[in-house]
């Protein structure tokens, strides 16, 4: 009655390989899952402290058991000091609340199933938001390699002749330096003073 | 007074539509006189808006309890000082301040409106009376803060003692405040569109009415961080709550925008991105107020809760679709006055910037809204909390706070790897010192190293680049403190960018030191017991309880000792409400440079003993010092600089080596 068996045989090697895919890109340093009974008090306490942190109170909005003052939240902090006193981890603690109230009683979504939808999303979002803004860059370098000099807003239409000599300039040099080495572009102070 | 403030209600809205109609009028007529009559018009909203507000503020004082938002909120024995609180308290109550806080920036907008922006005033002055009717209208139509009882109560109920707090008189009107203020700067960028003037003449403007924006919402947010760590009793200050992800969000926007605006200031390029930017962050605003007003997702914050939500959302909408349309009918009209020349350069890095901040942006709304897809989807009710959030948008923060250490010193335009690597030496070389350092020293949590040596990187930039700067002056016959002063006066929008950004490194060293190095202990203790946290030594002498009207208030007196040294006499404090059956904590915080000793106060309980929670929360007195600073920076950054006019920065030298190191004079 006391430990619920954890059902990790379901997960396939695909998702597998995505867990560790998202947790290499993120590094999570998830609670350690070894048995416990090795353990000093202290430490238990601090064990237990992280799992109330993972731990929603069901009766009220958004606070996890360690920061809500209701008394369900208080037994359920009893609960989980009981369990890990038996030698339960972290996994069987959460699957055992999870098996009473759902699925919404973790204050993470679980790393499987549908849910893994929420954990894929931000780096995906980074990986392709990167290659877009990495796409778009090149698209603005083309487009000053290959048009001709914009007209410059009015107000600054006094610097405008000096301006335009810079660009042609500037690309000059460049067009120049494309077909040696990019990088070593000659300093552009060669592209005389300064405005101000 | 409710009579007076419903007049006053309708009032403003005759004067809202009046102003939005004449200034297109006048626009159509080309009459000065309808702008000015329009001009007018928009100065007396927040007149009609006060007189609207002092007669809700005059029923709260009276205790006219006919009035329902007046029951709902106050009672006899609330302290007067509260009114203000209880005002806003509610749903009504806090549409009338937005709208109140809305009409005052709108009149001082206009009123200090730039020679550069006043073709296109009239159609700003349109957008602005647009989302104010849209408040009053609410107002006036569903949620009446002036709405009476058939039948008078005898007392009110009282207002929510979680709001009993000195944070509440200033925390929840700045966020407020600060959200509605992101109506402005959306409102120039509109009526630039609208009018045609879209190259750069509302940049100006845009850019001081961002960062007024900006600061009026990260203080109120810090302010609401300070709250939470003195009164919610649990030892945090953030929670990634939805309420607090919806004023993160558009203040993450709107910073993205305050740092692009600049390159279009200075360069006259992102000029379509700067507009589509502010778009984004007026809709995340409204997503803001959309789900502080009954959202769909449960809150701890949920105080001023209806049904209105629909209504702002729907208001979100309309604006999100007219002001896009509005966007692609200017499309072409909005091309960069030049190109990017280099992948390597300051323009870009700002892009890169405004990509991390808006996928932080985006993968928070994403936390925000999962819990709904997962409901329709797959039928289950899911909890994002703050793991996921740690998790997830700590590491782009640890990305956004490398980028602020190195994209200050790449030059506009074109950088080399040679200069890079010039001025990137010395900061690199102090932030692998300051790991080392820290990893020697038993700091040994991958990310806190991480973390502080990114802060490190920061700081010694920022700090090289000033040295540098007031040695070079020195050098020239000023003494220390007069090159520093004429240094940062030289270019105060880079400098005082550099002061915000101290401020934001403060802020992570006290972000990195709680969520790495917390300690925590829950102890019960008997009068006379004493129990070890840290270094410390507490000792629980005993309680007092204090009846009041509405609440007993129960104060512990802890002493705190470390080792043999007595460190003072701590009063933690506890009041209940029975009324509510809810109670607050005042924590008993000993703060120093290094660490919070920090006790909170959970049940009295019958024999005498009393729970605690305890504490330690490194480096995070760092977090409240940050606010000042980040103000101070603002004030610098938008402090009028003689002869101010646009000049892009065309030198193509660097200008970390050169201009600024003297100044740009």
């Amino acid at each position: 009655m006391d430990t619920m068996p954890i059902e990790r045989n379901n997960s396939t090697v695909k998702e597998l390989l995505t867990i560790t895919f998202i947790a290499v890109l993120f590094l999570i340093v998830t609670g350690c899952t070894s048995n416990s009974k090795s353990l000093s008090p202290d430490e238990l306490e601090t064990m237990a402290q992280g799992i109330d942190k993972g731990l929603m109170c069901p009766v009220c909005p958004s606070e996890t058991i360690d920061q809500s003052q209701v008394q369900i939240a208080k037994q359920m902090q009893i609960i989980v000091r009981e369990k890990l006193a038996e030698g339960s981890s972290r996994d069987t603690i959460f699957q055992f609340f999870t098996d009473r109230y759902g699925a919404r009683i973790l204050a993470e979504p679980p790393k499987s199933g549908f849910n893994l939808l929420v954990w894929v999303m931000p780096p995906m979002a980074l990986l392709v938001g990167s290659g877009i803004l990495i796409m778009i860059i090149l698209a603005m370098r083309r487009e000053h390699h290959g048009e001709a000099p914009k007209k410059l807003p009015a107000a600054s239409a006094d610097i405008e002749p000096y301006l335009s000599a810079v660009d042609q300039e500037i690309r000059r040099l460049t067009q120049w330096s494309t077909s040696n080495n990019a990088k070593d572009l000659p300093p552009p102070q060669s592209a005389k003073g300064n405005v101000e | 007074m409710a009579d007076l403030g419903n007049i006053s209600l309708l009032l403003s809205l005759v004067l809202g539509i009046y102003s939005g109609t004449v200034s297109m009028l006048g626009v159509w007529q080309r009459s000065p006189q309808l702008l000015q009559s329009a001009r007018n018009a928009t100065y007396l909203t927040p007149v009609a808006l006060g007189v609207a507000t002092a007669g809700l503020i005059g029923a709260f004082v009276s205790n006219d309890f006919q009035v329902e938002y007046v029951a709902a909120h106050s009672n006899l024995a609330m302290d007067t000082q509260y009114i203000w609180v209880a005002f806003y308290a509610g749903n009504e109550g806090s549409l009338l301040f937005i709208a109140f806080a809305l009409s005052i920036m709108s009149a001082l907008f206009i009123f200090f409106s730039s020679r550069t922006i006043q073709a296109s005033l009239p159609h700003i002055n349109l957008v602005l009376m647009i989302v104010l009717m849209f408040f009053v209208a609410v107002m006036i139509f569903l949620a009446n803060p002036f709405a009476r009882l058939d039948t008078i109560p005898l007392d009110g109920q009282g207002i929510n003692p979680l709001l009993r707090h000195p944070g509440m008189f200033i925390h929840p009107p700045m966020l407020m405040t600060g959200l509605i203020t992101f109506t402005v700067p959306f409102a120039i960028a509109m009526g630039a569109l609208l009018s045609g003037k879209t190259g750069d003449e509302w940049v100006d403007s845009g850019r001081t009415w961002g960062i007024i924006a900006w600061t009026i919402l990260g203080a109120g947010t810090l302010l609401g961080m300070w709250w939470a760590y003195t009164i919610l009793g649990w030892g945090g200050y953030w929670a990634w709550d939805p309420v607090e992800n919806s004023s993160f969000m558009p203040w993450i926007v709107i910073t993205a925008f305050i740092h692009s605006i600049m390159v279009q200031k200075r360069r006259g390029m992102f000029r379509m991105w700067n507009l589509a930017l502010i778009i984004i962050a007026f809709g995340f605003a409204q997503f803001g107020m959309f789900i502080n007003r009954g959202g769909p997702v449960p809150s701890v914050h949920s105080f001023g809760q209806s049904t209105l939500g629909w209504i702002f959302l729907l208001f979100m909408g309309v604006t999100m679709v007219s002001s896009f349309a509005v966007f692609f009918m200017r499309y072409n009209s909005l091309k960069s006055a030049r190109p990017l020349e280099s992948a390597l350069s300051r323009e870009a890095a700002f892009l890169v910037n405004n990509f991390l901040f808006l996928t932080i942006a985006f993968v928070t709304l994403w936390g925000v809204i999962y819990p709904l897809i997962s409901d329709i989807f797959q039928g289950q009710i899911i909890t994002v909390g703050a793991p996921f959030f740690n998790q997830v948008i700590g590491p782009l923060f640890l990305m956004v706070i490398f980028l602020m250490g190195i994209a200050p010193f790449i030059p506009w335009r074109h950088a080399t790897w040679l200069n890079l690597r010039s001025a990137l030496m010395m900061p690199v070389v102090s932030a692998i010192a300051v790991a080392v350092i820290l990893v020697l020293s038993g700091i040994t949590k991958p990310w806190a190293v991480i973390a502080f040596g990114l802060c490190a990187l920061v700081v010694a930039g920022i700090l090289r680049e000033w040295v540098r700067g007031a040695l070079s002056r020195h050098k020239r016959g000023e003494n220390y403190p007069v090159a520093f002063a004429r240094l940062i006066a030289g270019n105060r929008p880079r400098y005082g960018g550099y002061v915000a950004h101290l401020a934001i490194v403060l802020l992570a060293l006290g972000i990195a030191g709680s969520s790495f190095y917390e300690v925590q202990k829950d102890i019960v203790l008997s009068p006379g017991a004493s129990t070890d946290v840290g270094d410390y030594t507490i000792k629980y002498i005993g309680a007092d309880a204090l009846e009041r009207a509405d609440r007993t208030e129960a104060k512990a007196h802890v002493q705190v000792f470390r080792g043999d040294d007595f460190l003072g006499n701590y009063y933690p404090q506890r009041d209940f409400y029975p009324s509510f059956n809810m109670a607050s904590t005042k924590a008993a915080i000993r703060s120093t440079p290094i660490e919070d000793l920090y006790i909170i106060p959970g049940e009295f309980l019958e024999d005498g003993r009393a729970v605690f929670r305890i504490h330690i929360n490194p480096l995070v007195m760092w977090m409240w010092v940050a606010g000042p600073l980040l103000f101070l920076g603002v004030i610098v950054a938008l402090w009028p600089q003689r002869a101010m006019t646009t000049t892009y920065a065309n030198t193509p030298k660097d200008e970390t080596e050169a201009s600024s190191a003297i100044g740009t004079k």
